[in-house]
């Protein structure tokens, strides 16, 4: 018997969900399925995403979801391959979870959580082709239908899954736009009409996982940037976050599936404002901060994209070249542009930027002194605005960020998936 | 057709038109309602729109700005913005397009690029309002300007559906508007498979041999048997029967999708995609002058009965009747 909570299987991010949640136990005491469950999502087979009805099936559920995210937002970064695997994952798992309901009968119910993220119309008429005043020419009614199943690879098709390949909904194209930005959807391979996007039971399926798997990616996204502003992650999280990152495939084997890899390279066009703002030198009042406790730390993370419970840079690069040739020239450059030039009347802040990259007081950084001074953390968009609002000049792009260096993954990752620059 | 005498503005010819012809009631509402929000530049000597991050509380600082400065080429942005002095606190933008005459990637006047006749700014009218019509119908979109630019036409779009759209989005717009991607499947009656037989039609039919020669994989005679036949092949373009130019001989798989690959790439070409993704992007003011050419640029109520003759400067009349 499917309840109402049920929902909270279809959509994590549900209000049923959260009731789970908030009567969750601390991270530091979940139980070891759980911890399992959250750790085994990634590789789940069709018929392990199935999560039967029942409180304890439901709850276990919801909270390996969170578990999985918050893993991967403590021993990664937004937008990192970890992450893609993770909303990939998801996206496979709500979408067959819907297809499967969907043949045992439970349309209804299918429908009742789309409709909570979607706005639908149904295509009316005797024979389902009338869109408004609209007739959709018969012809392209069973095109759509049959690029559907050659999508699908389906061959032979049985009475139970055809409805799903007919065209049944349509929705205006405007609501799909989060989709349309993560490239998820593709505005040329929707049937316009008016406005309007017709669809088939099985586009809204993965639509509405689409969806879903967006709103995954910015959870870890807020996730991520909490643990940056608050401290190190629980052992538990970081824990379970490694094991998933060890579930990945190797990089060079990765990348050929995938194309958001960000790059290593420092990348200045994905730069935020703030940066660089810093980056082409300021006055003075602003210039030890945004020289050590801006630029710093945000080339350094963004250059080696460690997770944020990493405390020192040894574990993440095997040459200090990348210090010494790649992240510090930079910087550098930038304190000789500050009017007057940081150095000038402050020579002992070259080592005090090493310090903050973990290296100790040093103007001569060695692998081996790694972690003898903390690695700082890119300060938040709002710690920013406080200490140095002339820096603060946000674009359209700062409005969903809350800390600069996601700003960069993000825009990295959707420049890769878009396959165009500006 | 005549080359348009397009000679550039003096100072003097720029003073006057500002003391004498410019009316801030030509402004487009569109834009005076939304004043106080849109960041102002302006080129005040000819050498670029240097002077930026201007604000305007009411259109009669702007009249006073213009009149006083008689700027060589003035913009208004096409983000609205908090602070737009600062250009900060972006709200929402308008979506563009920019259709220059000067640039069409096909041009059947002869004109060398960069030049610009009465058959280049009316074929740039046309693709405007194909464009246009595609906004209206298959996007559903409402608000839709024309704007003569000078040289070209701008649409400017201020439906709230779009106005919060990311560059993802627009970018997917100029590829849907143009026909700048090949679609799954070329033959339904309806949606983006119809607007893209249209499109390549249109740069098919506008296509001489030449031209055709520079598509890869293109072979003389193949290039010479289409354009005798251009037609035939009109008309399997408009069917969505592209199988039938197969039937071209010396046509094969591979000259085939070289050659749609090259019509999707022209169609591209039509507008400047990135002016569409800009949200912070400054568009030439409809009302203000365009000193380059000397012509007016301004809002053109019914695009179908646009006249140039509405864009030229009374000094450039004046000074023709001399």
């Amino acid at each position: 018997m499917f309840t109402p909570e049920y929902l909270a299987v279809l959509d994590p991010f549900a209000e049923e969900a959260k009731k789970i949640v908030e009567t969750s136990p601390p991270v530091d005491a979940m139980p070891q399925e759980i911890i399992e469950r959250a750790t085994n999502r990634v590789k789940w087979s069709n018929k392990e995403m199935v999560v039967e009805p029942g409180p304890e099936s439901i709850r276990a559920e919801v909270l390996s979801f969170y578990l999985m995210c918050q893993g991967i937002a403590s021993a990664s970064y937004p937008y990192s391959r970890e992450t893609r695997l993770i909303s990939d994952a998801t996206r496979n798992t709500i979408r067959y979870r819907m297809y499967d309901l969907f043949k045992r009968g439970q349309e209804e119910l299918c429908m009742k959580a789309v409709r909570r993220s979607i706005k639908l119309v149904e295509l009316e008429g005797e024979d389902g082709t009338k869109l408004g005043e609209v007739e959709i020419p018969r012809e392209d009614f069973y095109k759509l239908r049959d690029q559907e199943l050659e999508n699908d690879g389906i061959d032979i098709v049985d009475d139970r899954i055809l409805p799903q390949y007919l065209p049944r909904y349509a929705v205006r194209w405007v609501d799909l736009a989060p989709l349309l930005r993560h490239r998820r959807v593709e505005l040329t391979k929707l049937y316009l009409v008016k406005g309007w996007a017709v669809l088939t039971l099985r586009d809204l399926w993965d639509f509405y996982a689409n969806f879903v798997s967006v709103r995954t990616e910015d959870y870890i996204q807020s996730v991520y940037e909490r643990i940056l502003e608050s401290g190190a992650p629980s052992k538990v999280l970081a824990g379970v976050g490694g094991r998933i990152s060890s579930l990945l495939p190797k990089e060079p084997e990765f990348r050929e599936r995938f194309a958001r890899v960000p790059s290593r390279r420092l990348r200045p066009e994905f730069f935020p404002p703030c940066i660089n703002q810093a980056l082409n030198g300021v006055g003075t009042g602003l210039r030890n901060y945004a020289m050590i406790m801006m630029l710093t730390p945000f080339l350094s993370y963004a250059r080696i994209a460690p997770p944020p419970s990493a405390t020192r840079m040894a574990d993440f690069i095997k040459d200090i070249s990348v210090v010494r040739d790649e992240i510090a020239p930079p910087i550098f450059e930038a304190a000789e542009r500050c009017n007057p030039p940081l150095f000038k009347d402050q020579p002992q802040e070259k080592a005090s930027i090493f310090y903050h990259m973990g290296f100790s007081m040093t103007t001569d950084p060695r692998l081996g002194d790694a972690g003898k001074s903390k690695w700082y953390r890119p300060p938040n968009c709002t710690k920013i605005q406080m200490s140095a609002p002339p820096l603060c000049n946000p674009d359209e792009f700062c409005r969903n960020i809350k800390n600069p260096l996601t700003y960069y993954f993000r825009k990295m990752s959707e420049h890769a998936r878009g396959g165009k620059g500006e | 057709m005549n080359r348009m005498e397009m000679h550039e503005a003096t100072p003097e010819e720029r003073k006057l038109f500002y003391k004498e012809e410019w009316n801030k009631r030509e402004i487009p509402d569109f834009i005076l309602h939304t004043l106080s929000l849109r960041e102002f530049g302006f080129d005040l000597d000819g050498t670029g729109p240097k002077h930026r991050y201007n604000q305007f509380i009411t259109v009669g600082q702007l009249e006073d700005f213009m009149r006083s400065r008689a700027p060589y080429s003035a913009f208004a942005s096409v983000a609205l913005y908090e602070r737009p002095s600062a250009r900060e606190g972006w709200l929402k933008s308008e979506l563009t397009l920019d259709i220059d005459a000067k640039d069409l990637p096909l041009k059947t006047c002869g004109c060398p690029p960069g030049i610009v006749c009465e058959r280049c700014i009316d074929e740039a009218r046309r693709v405007a309002m194909e464009f246009a019509e595609t906004l209206a119908g298959d996007l559903d979109l409402r608000n839709i300007y024309f704007v003569y630019s000078g040289r070209g036409f701008h649409i400017r779009v201020t439906d709230e559906a779009i106005m919060r759209l990311e560059q993802n989005e627009r970018g997917q717009i100029v590829e849907y508007i143009t026909g700048g991607l090949i679609p799954t499947d070329i033959t339904m009656a309806l949606g983006y498979s119809k607007i893209f037989r249209e499109r390549v039609a249109r740069t098919f039919s506008a296509l001489d041999e030449e031209k055709l020669l520079t598509a890869r994989g293109m072979r003389k005679s193949l290039a010479r048997r289409l354009m005798m036949e251009k037609e035939r092949a009109l008309e399997a373009i408009r069917k969505g029967r592209l199988d039938e130019l197969s039937s071209f001989e010396g046509m094969g798989a591979k000259t085939f999708g070289q050659l749609l690959e090259f019509l999707t790439r022209t169609n591209l070409g039509f507008t400047d995609g990135k002016v569409t993704i800009d949200t912070k992007r400054i568009l030439r003011l409809p009302s203000s002058l365009h000193s380059g050419v000397s012509m007016k640029c301004i809002l053109v109520r019914d695009i179908e009965r646009f006249r140039l003759e509405d864009a030229i400067p009374k000094f450039v009349r004046e000074g023709e009747r001399r």
